[in-house]
C-alpha cells in the first residue's frame, strides 16, 4: 500500500528512534567516510576502530557519515557514549584510535588530544561546540544540514530529520502553488548560470507536450569542486526529494541523474537510496497514493567536462556524441528526445525540500536582494582551513577567507572563483559581497562554487595557464573560437611562462579572449578566457614582469627561476645532496655545497628539505 | 494536400527594409536580398550547425551575437551585418580557421600575379596552399577569405600532419585541409541515413571519420559521394577529377546506368566530360546518387580500351577501316542473308532512339523479325508479367512518404541506393519497415519485422500476406513452416501491413530471378489490388522499359503491337537449337565465346574478347544525346556533353541510330534518314501510343501486354540435398552497361570486387575448414557438372546457402569463364555439393 500513512508512520518511528539514539545504551562511533575522509585514511581508521572493539569485546555501533565540512580535519571520528553528547575528534590516524577509544571505554574520560568539538546543546566541560568553531560558526547549513550527521545509507535517519516532509507538503499543493513558493524563495540555479529556477520551470510547463523530463546534473566537472559529490555522498535523499518536488511541479514522469563516472561512491549511495525510495512507494506509479508517476534512471558520464553543458548532456543521454548544439530551441522547450526538459543542478534540487518544508520566506530571509538563500562552496588552496562550507549569499570574500578559512600563511594574492570558467580576484576585492551580480561585475562568476585561494607563492600566470589548458583539452571541437582560439591562448600563456613572449602577445591574448568569449557556441568556450582575462586585468604587473623582465615574481615558473646555494648559510649537512634526483648538488660534509645549474630540474626537493629538515633552514634560495 | 505559399514578411538589414518568405533563416533572408553574410558550415539541405561562427550578426533585442543560420527571420527584426565588432570577430575567426588549414597562398600578396603569370612558383606540395590544392578556384574557404578581405594571419600555423587517406576507392580524404564544418557528417547522418561519418576524439584532436578508425568500406559506406559534394574545401575530393581544376560548365542529364534514371549534372572541362554530381531533382533522386552514377561515368566512357574506330576482319587480320568501307561490307552481308538466318540483339541500355531505329532497320531494311534483347533476361518472369508490373502505380519519390514499407529482397548498399535512402527517409518520419529477405541486407537493422525465409520461398510468404490482406482467411503457421520462418514473425508482419495507409512495396531484382516465380507474381498482383499501394519493382537494364515500348522482341513491335511473324530469338542461340548465318550484336553481348555463325557484327563501345568480323564503334551516353524511359515511365533526356570531331585521335564513334540510318542508305533502303535523335523521336511519338513528343519526364503507367507471362511450372528438378549439400542461389549482376560489366573498367568498383566468388556465411566456411579466398568446387546435376571458384566470407548470407552472381553480358569478365556451366543453369536456387579444392590463396 503506497500510502501517505505508510511514510508518516515510518517517519514517526524514525523520529522516535533518532531521539532514542541519545538515550541508547549502545555507544556510537561515527566515521567521516565520504570521499574526502576516505582519501585522508578514514578506511584504515575505521578498521582500527573495528579491531579495538572486537579485541575488547565492546558492543558499539559504527556509523559511516558524509562530509561535515572541514576537510582539513579529516579523518573525523565522533564518539557518542550512552547518555552523553556526541564528541568529535579530528585528524584521527590509525595510531590515534586506540588512545582515544581507550580514554572513553577504559578510563571513562573525554580524551583531550585531537579533540575538535561536541554536538550537544549547551556547554560541556570547556569543550567548544563543534558548530561554534571559527570555520563553522559563520556558516548557515541548509543544504548540508544532514551531511556528516546522518548515515547516508539509512532512510530512517533522513526521515527523522524531517525528510520527505517537503515533498508531502508539495503533494497537497497544486503545481502552481509549488512554483509560486519556489519563486518567492528567490532561489537561482546553483550550477553556475544563476538563472531563476522558477522561470525555467515555467517555460517548461507552458510548452505543449505529453512527456516531460527532469534531469539532475551531477556531472560536476570543475577541477577543485566537490560540493555536489559531498552532498550526494552525505545526504542522497535530499537530492532525490528535490527531484520529486521539481518533477511534480513541471509535470515530468521521467527523471535522470547524469553523474560523472568518476564518483563511484556517490553513484553507490544514489542507487541504494533509490532502491529505498521504491520500497516505500516514493518512486514509480502513484507515488504515495497520488496520481503522480515518476521514476529515475542513472546515467553515468564518460569522462567529458563538456557534458556538464545542458545540450551536450542531453545528447549524451540520447547516446550521441556529447557536443552542444545551437539554441534556440532551449531544453526547457525541446530537450531530451525533443520533449520539454528541465536540467537542475544537484544543489538546487537539494535545497528544494528545505524551501518546501520551512517556507519560502524563511529561505528568502537569507542572502541579498537579488541573490537569495545560501550557497555551498569548496574553499580550497592556501587557506589554513580548507573544506566544504555553506554560507548565506552576500557574505564578503574577506569573511569567507579569513574568518571561516583562517586566512593564508603567506601573503594573500588572489581568489579564483568559479573554476576554469571563473575569474581571479585580487586583494582589492576582498570586501566584495559574494553574489551573482557583484561577481559578474568584477569579471568573475559564481560558477558551481569553487573558491581557490592562492598566496604569493603561486604564479598567477601559471594559474591562468592551468585553467586554460584544462578547458582546451575538454573542448568538444565543434566551434572554431573554442577549439582553435583557446589553443592559441594557451600557446601564448606557455610562452609567457617560459619567458619567450613579447608585450604584443598580451594584446593578442586580450583580443583572442574577446573573440572566444563572443564567438563560442556554448558556455565552456564563452567562459574559457575568463581566468586569462581576469588575471591580465588585475595582475598585469605580474604578466609584464614575465614578459619584459623575464622574471616570475612568485618564483615559480621553472624556466624563469634558478636555484642557488647561499654559501654563507650552508652548514654542509648534505641533506639536499641525498634528495637531489639528478646529482646537481654536490659537496663534501661540513663545507658549503655546490649547485650545478645545468643539471638542476627545479623539482624543489632541495629547497623543501633545507627549509624543513636541515640545520641551516634557509641556505637554498630560488630566485627569478 | 495543397502547398500553401508562405507569406511575405519584411525586416531591416543594415537599415534597409527588405522582404522575405516566412519561415526562412536570417541568413537566407539576407542571401535573397543580396546581402552577403559569410558562412562555411551551413548548407541549404542540412540542419544548422553553428560551428564556424562566421555568420554572426547583431539583432536588436537579442543579446550577444546570434547566428543568422540558426535564427528564424521575424517580421520587423532589425539586423546589422557589418558593424566594427562583427568585422573584427569575423576576421579573427577566419584567421583561427586558417591557422589550422594550409593557407599561405590564401593571404599571399602576390596571389593574383601568381595565378595569372605564375611569377612566383615555388616547388612545394599541397601543404603550402591553394595553388597546389585540388580545390583551387572551387573552394568556399577561398571565397570567404576573399570576400572578408583578409590579408594576413598573425597566429602561429598548426599543421595537423595527418596522413592523407587514399585506401578507400573513389575519393581521397586529406583531413589536413578539413575545417571541421561537419557538413559531411550531417549529410551522411541526416540525409543519407547511413551514418558512416562522425566527429571522433575532441578538442584540438577532433577529426572526422568512421567510428573506431575503420575503413569506409568496412563502415558501410555506400560511396554515394554526397559528402564529397558538400565539402567546402578540398578535404574530400574525387580521385578521378581531383586535379582537373574548375570545370568549364555543366549540363543536367540522366544517368544511364539503371532504371531509376537519376538526374545528374555533368561537368566538362576542355571539351571533355570530367565529373558527374547529383542534380537537386525533386521528382526522382532529390540530390542523391549511387556509386555507379556518381563515380563510374567518366571511366566507362574514357577507358583506354575504348574501341573508337570501325574495324573489319580481312583474312587473319582485323583492321581499322573507314566508315564507308565498313558500312559497305556490312550492308552486303545483310542484303544477302536470309531473314530467318539473321539475329540482332539490342541492349536494354540503348536509348529509345537507338532501339526504335534498330527494330525498324531489322524489320524494314533487312526484312527480318530476328530481333531480341537480353532485356528479357533482366525482366525475368516474362515480358507479359513485366508489362503488368509496370502498369502499377510506381513512384520513387513517394517512397519517402510511405507509412509502411514492405521490402522483398532489397539490398540497396550499392545498387538502387537512392531507393534505399528514400526508405531511410521514410523511417525517419516514423514509417515501419517489414523485410522479406533471406540475406541480411543493408536495411535489415531498421526493420520492425524481418522475415528470413529459405531462398526461393519469398513468394510463398508474399502470397500469404496478400491473401490475408485481401480479406481471405489464411493460416500463417503453414506458410511460415513452408518458408522456414516463425509464425509469430509472420503474424507481426501482417499486423503491421494491415495498419498501413500508404503502403510501398519494393521488390528487389534478386527474387525475380528464381526459376519458380508464380507465388511471387501472384502475391504481387494481389497486393496491387490494394488501394494506394506504391510499387517499386526493381530490375537491371537502364532502358529495359524502353525496350518493351520500342518492341525489340520477336513477339512485339513498337507500342506493344503483337507480331506473329517468325524470327530467330535469343533462346534459339543460347539453347543451340538454331544457327544463324549473321549475328548483329548492338551493345548486347551475352557470350563469353564467339557465338556460332558465319558473320558476326558487333556495334558497341568496347571490343569483345572473342573474334568478330565487323566492329562498328558506338557513341556512349556522353557522346550522343537521346532519351531513356525509367521504371516510372518517365521519358528523360540524356544530353550530349562531348562533341569530339571525328579523327584519328578522337575516334569515329557514332550514335547507334545514326549507324542504322547510314546502313539503311548503304543498303539502298529508303525511309531511315535520321540526322538528329529528335527525328527518331518524331517517329516514336507516332508509333507508340502514349509516348510524348518531347521528353517531358512525366510518369506513365504502361498498358499491359497481352502475352503469356509466367512460365508454366515444370517438374522441380531441384534434386536431393545430398551430403555436403548447399543451396546455391544466383543473383543478377548489377553492373552491366551495354556489353560490359563496368567493374572491369572502373578501378574503384573492381577494387570492391562486389560480385566475385561464391559468398558464404563465415560460420559455414569454418565448418568446412575453409578460409576466405580458398578455392571450392561445386558440383550439381547429379555430379555431372562442376565449377570452381573462390569462396568469399559474407556475414550477410544465411547458413547453408551459397550466393553467386550471374551476369547477362560478359565484357571484361573473361576471368569467370570457368563458371559458364553455372550461367547456363536454369534451376535457381539449386542444390549443389561442395568440395574443397585447395586451401590457401591461389
Amino acid at each position: 500500500m503506497n500510502d501517505e500513512r505508510v511514510i508518516d508512520e515510518r517517519r514517526q518511528r524514525a523520529k522516535a528512534q533518532w531521539e532514542a539514539l541519545g538515550r541508547s545504551p549502545v555507544p556510537f562511533i561515527y566515521i567521516g567516510a565520504a570521499s574526502c575522509g576516505l582519501a585522508a585514511g578514514a578506511a584504515d581508521t575505521q578498521k582500527a576502530v573495528e579491531e579495538y572493539l572486537a579485541q575488547n569485546k565492546i558492543d558499539a555501533r559504527i556509523i559511516p557519515v558524509g562530509c561535515i565540512g572541514p576537510c582539513y580535519l579529516e579523518p573525523l571520528m565522533d564518539v557518542q557514549m550512552p547518555g552523553r553528547s556526541r564528541i568529535s575528534y579530528s585528524n584521527v590516524a590509525v595510531k590515534d584510535v586506540v588512545p582515544i577509544l581507550a580514554g572513553f571505554f577504559e578510563e571513562g574520560v573525554i580524551p583531550k588530544s585531537h579533540l575538535a568539538g561536541h554536538f550537544g546543546k549547551g556547554e560541556l566541560d570547556g569543550i567548544p561546540r563543534f558548530f561554534d568553531l571559527p570555520m563553522l560558526k559563520p556558516q548557515v547549513r541548509i543544504v548540508l544540514r544532514n551531511c556528516g550527521l546522518i548515515d547516508p545509507d539509512d532512510l530512517d535517519h533522513y526521515l527523522a530529520s524531517g525528510g520527505y516532509e517537503g515533498f508531502e507538503k508539495c503533494l497537497s499543493m497544486t503545481w502552481k502553488e509549488v512554483l509560486d513558493t519556489v519563486k518567492q524563495s528567490g532561489i537561482r540555479g546553483r550550477g553556475g548560470a544563476g538563472f531563476p529556477t522558477w522561470r525555467k520551470w515555467t517555460i517548461c510547463r507552458e510548452t505543449e507536450g505529453k512527456e516531460r523530463n527532469l534531469i539532475c546534473n551531477a556531472d560536476e566537472g570543475d577541477p577543485g569542486a566537490f560540493m555536489n559529490r559531498s552532498l550526494i555522498e552525505g545526504d542522497p535523499h535530499a537530492v532525490l526529494e528535490g527531484m520529486l518536488i521539481a518533477a511534480y511541479t513541471i509535470g515530468a514522469s521521467h527523471g535522470y541523474v547524469y553523474i560523472r563516472a568518476e564518483y563511484p561512491l556517490a553513484i553507490k549511495r544514489l542507487r541504494k537510496a533509490m532502491a529505498q525510495m521504491r520500497e516505500v512507494g516514493l518512486l514509480g506509479q502513484n507515488i504515495l497514493g497520488s496520481d503522480f508517476h515518476f521514476d529515475i534512471k542513472i546515467k553515468e558520464g564518460a569522462g567529458a567536462f563538456v557534458c556538464g553543458e545542458e545540450t551536450a548532456l542531453i545528447a549524451s543521454i540520447e547516446g550521441k556524441r556529447g557536443m552542444p548544439r545551437t539554441r534556440p530551441p532551449f531544453p526547457a522547450v525541446s530537450g531530451l528526445r525533443g520533449e520539454p526538459t528541465i536540467i537542475n543542478n544537484v544543489e538546487t534540487l537539494g535545497t528544494l525540500p528545505n524551501i518546501l518544508r520551512n517556507g519560502a520566506q524563511w529561505y528568502a530571509s537569507y542572502g541579498t536582494e537579488t541573490s537569495k538563500g545560501t550557497k555551498t562552496f569548496s574553499l580550497v588552496g592556501k587557506v589554513r582551513r580548507t573544506g566544504l562550507i555553506e554560507v548565506p549569499l552576500g557574505i564578503t570574500l574577506r569573511k569567507v577567507i579569513y574568518d571561516i578559512g583562517g586566512g593564508t600563511q603567506k601573503p594573500f594574492k588572489a581568489v579564483q572563483s568559479g573554476g576554469p570558467s571563473g575569474g581571479c580576484l585580487s586583494e582589492e576585492f576582498l570586501d566584495l559581497p559574494i553574489d551573482y551580480e557583484h561577481l559578474a561585475e568584477a569579471g568573475a562568476i559564481m560558477g558551481s562554487g569553487g573558491l581557490i585561494v592562492v598566496d604569493s607563492d603561486t604564479c598567477i600566470v601559471d594559474m591562468a595557464k592551468y585553467f586554460m589548458t584544462f578547458t582546451q583539452r575538454e573542448s568538444c571541437g565543434k566551434c572554431v573560437p573554442c577549439r582553435v582560439g583557446t589553443r592559441h591562448m594557451v600557446e601564448i600563456l606557455e610562452r609567457v611562462c617560459d619567458g619567450k613572449a613579447e608585450l604584443a602577445d598580451l594584446d593578442k591574448l586580450e583580443k583572442l579572449g574577446r573573440t572566444v568569449k563572443n564567438g563560442s557556441l556554448c558556455q565552456l568556450g564563452a567562459t574559457a578566457p575568463n581566468p586569462a582575462l581576469s588575471t591580465l586585468k588585475y595582475f598585469r604587473p605580474e604578466f609584464i614582469a614575465h614578459v619584459k623582465d623575464r622574471r616570475c615574481p612568485a618564483v615559480s615558473c621553472k624556466n624563469l627561476v634558478i636555484y642557488r646555494v647561499v654559501a654563507s648559510k650552508c652548514t654542509g649537512c648534505q641533506r639536499c645532496v641525498k634528495v637531489c634526483p639528478t646529482g646537481a648538488i654536490t659537496g663534501p660534509r661540513s663545507e658549503p655545497h655546490n649547485l650545478d645549474q645545468s643539471k638542476c630540474i627545479k623539482c624543489r626537493s632541495c629547497y623543501e628539505v633545507c627549509r624543513f629538515d636541515a640545520i641551516a633552514g634557509d641556505a637554498i634560495i630560488i630566485e627569478s | 494536400m495543397a502547398r500553401e505559399e508562405p507569406r511575405t514578411l519584411s525586416l531591416e538589414i543594415n537599415h534597409r527594409k527588405v522582404s522575405f518568405p516566412e519561415g526562412v533563416t536570417v541568413l537566407r533572408a539576407a542571401e535573397l536580398n543580396d546581402v552577403y553574410i559569410p558562412s562555411l558550415c551551413s548548407h541549404k539541405d542540412l540542419s544548422p550547425f553553428g560551428g564556424c561562427r562566421l555568420c554572426m550578426v547583431e539583432i536588436e533585442g537579442m543579446r550577444g551575437y546570434p547566428l543568422s543560420c540558426n535564427t528564424i527571420a521575424q517580421e520587423g527584426m532589425k539586423v546589422l551585418t557589418d558593424t566594427a565588432m562583427l568585422r573584427e570577430l569575423r576576421a579573427e575567426i577566419l584567421k583561427l580557421i586558417l591557422s589550422e588549414h594550409p593557407s599561405s597562398c590564401l593571404v599571399c600578396g602576390e596571389k593574383d600575379e601568381c595565378r595569372d603569370y605564375q611569377g612566383t612558383i615555388r616547388k612545394a606540395g599541397v601543404t603550402t596552399g591553394c595553388r597546389f590544392c585540388p580545390n583551387d578556384g572551387q573552394c568556399e574557404l577561398q571565397d570567404v577569405v576573399e570576400k572578408v578581405g583578409l590579408t594576413e594571419i598573425d597566429f602561429p600555423i598548426y599543421y595537423h600532419g595527418y596522413e592523407p587517406e587514399h585506401d578507400d576507392p573513389f575519393y581521397d580524404r586529406d583531413y589536413n585541409i578539413c575545417i571541421l564544418c561537419g557538413r559531411c557528417v550531417r549529410m551522411c547522418q541526416e540525409v543519407r541515413g547511413t551514418g558512416v561519418l562522425a566527429f571522433t576524439y575532441r578538442g584540438p584532436r577532433a577529426k572526422i571519420g568512421p567510428a573506431f578508425g575503420r575503413s569506409h568500406v568496412e563502415a558501410g559506406c555506400e560511396f554515394c559521394g554526397a559528402c564529397v559534394d558538400v565539402c567546402p574545401t578540398g578535404a574530400l575530393a574525387d580521385k578521378a577529377s581531383k586535379w582537373d581544376g574548375k570545370p568549364d560548365g555543366s549540363l543536367v542529364s540522366t544517368c544511364p546506368f539503371c532504371a531509376v534514371g537519376c538526374q545528374v549534372e555533368l561537368d566538362h572541362k576542355d571539351g571533355r566530360f570530367s565529373k558527374a554530381t547529383a542534380n537537386m531533382d525533386p521528382e526522382v533522386n532529390d540530390g542523391q546518387l549511387c556509386v555507379k552514377g556518381r563515380f563510374c561515368m567518366p571511366e566507362v566512357t574514357h577507358h583506354f580500351e575504348r574501341a573508337k574506330k570501325p574495324m573489319l576482319r580481312k583474312g587473319e587480320y582485323f583492321r581499322e577501316v573507314s566508315w564507308a568501307e565498313a558500312l559497305e561490307k556490312v550492308a552486303v552481308e545483310l542484303k544477302n542473308v536470309r531473314p530467318d538466318e539473321f539475329l540482332t540483339l539490342v541492349s536494354p541500355d540503348l536509348t529509345n532512339e537507338s532501339l526504335f531505329a534498330a527494330q525498324k532497320f531489322v524489320r524494314e531494311c533487312v526484312g527480318s523479325n530476328g530481333i531480341d534483347s537480353t532485356a528479357r533476361m533482366e525482366l525475368a518472369g516474362g515480358l507479359g508479367l513485366w508489362s503488368k508490373l509496370l502498369s502499377l502505380p510506381i513512384s520513387i519519390k513517394d517512397v519517402s512518404r510511405a507509412d509502411v514499407i514492405l521490402a522483398v529482397g532489397l539490398d540497396s548498399r550499392f545498387n538502387f541506393s537512392v531507393v534505399g535512402t528514400k526508405v531511410r527517409k521514410a523511417l525517419d518520419r516514423g514509417a515501419r519497415l517489414v523485410a522479406i529477405d533471406s540475406r541480411e541486407g543493408n536495411l535489415a537493422r531498421y526493420t520492425d519485422d524481418w522475415l528470413r525465409p529459405t531462398p526461393g520461398k519469398e513468394g510463398r510468404l508474399l502470397t500469404f500476406l496478400a491473401d490475408a490482406l485481401g480479406g481471405h482467411a489464411a493460416d500463417s503457421s503453414s506458410a511460415a513452416a513452408d518458408a522456414s520462418v516463425e509464425s509469430e514473425s509472420l503474424d507481426r508482419a501482417l499486423k503491421i501491413l494491415s495498419a498501413a495507409k500508404d503502403l510501398t512495396v519494393i521488390v528487389g531484382p534478386q527474387v525475380f530471378h528464381y526459376r519458380d516465380v508464380e507465388d511471387l507474381v501472384a502475391g504481387l498482383l494481389a497486393l496491387a489490388d490494394r488501394k494506394d499501394t506504391n510499387f517499386i519493382p526493381l530490375y537491371f537494364g537502364a532502358n529495359a522499359r524502353g525496350a518493351l515500348e520500342m518492341g525489340v522482341f520477336p513477339e512485339i513491335g513498337p507500342g506493344g503491337s503483337p507480331r506473329k511473324d517468325e524470327g530467330l530469338s535469343l533462346a534459339d542461340i543460347t539453347s543451340g537449337s538454331k544457327r544463324p548465318k549473321v549475328i548483329y550484336l548492338v551493345g548486347d553481348i551475352p557470350f563469353l565465346e564467339r557465338p556460332d555463325c558465319d558473320f558476326l557484327i558487333v556495334q558497341d563501345i568496347y571490343l569483345p574478347s572473342f573474334k568478330v568480323d565487323a566492329f562498328l564503334p558506338a557513341a556512349t551516353f556522353a557522346e550522343s544525346g537521346g532519351t531513356l524511359v525509367n521504371m516510372e515511365g518517365r521519358v528523360q533526356e540524356i544530353l550530349q556533353v562531348e562533341h569530339p570531331p571525328e579523327g584519328a585521335v578522337t575516334g569515329f564513334m557514332r550514335p547507334d541510330w545514326r549507324t542504322f540510318s547510314e546502313l539503311a542508305q548503304a543498303m539502298g533502303s529508303p525511309g531511315m534518314n535520321y540526322r538528329t535523335y529528335e527525328d527518331v523521336d518524331a517517329e516514336i511519338h507516332a508509333a507508340v501510343a502514349d509516348f510524348p513528343a518531347r521528353p517531358d519526364r512525366m510518369p506513365r503507367r504502361m498498358r499491359p501486354l497481352d502475352l503469356a507471362s509466367v512460365p508454366k511450372p515444370q517438374e522441380s528438378r531441384r534434386g536431393k540435398k545430398g551430403k555436403a549439400g548447399f543451396l546455391l542461389v544466383a543473383e543478377p549482376a548489377g553492373y552491366r552497361h551495354r556489353g560490359i560489366d563496368i567493374s572491369s573498367k572502373v578501378g574503384g568498383l573492381g577494387e570492391l570486387a562486389l560480385e566475385e566468388g561464391f559468398r558464404m556465411n563465415p560460420e559455414d566456411l569454418v565448418s568446412c575448414g575453409l578460409k576466405h579466398d580458398d578455392t571450392i568446387t561445386l558440383s550439381f546435376d547429379g555430379g555431372k557438372v562442376s565449377v570452381s571458384g573462390p569462396a568469399r566470407s559474407d556475414s550477410e548470407c544465411p547458413r547453408g546457402v551459397i550466393y553467386y552472381t550471374r551476369p547477362v553480358v560478359f565484357g571484361g569478365l573473361g576471368h569467370r569463364r570457368g563458371l559458364w556451366p553455372l550461367y547456363r543453369l536454369e534451376e535457381n536456387p539449386t542444390w549443389v555439393s561442395l568440395s574443397v579444392t585447395t586451401a590457401g590463396k591461389t
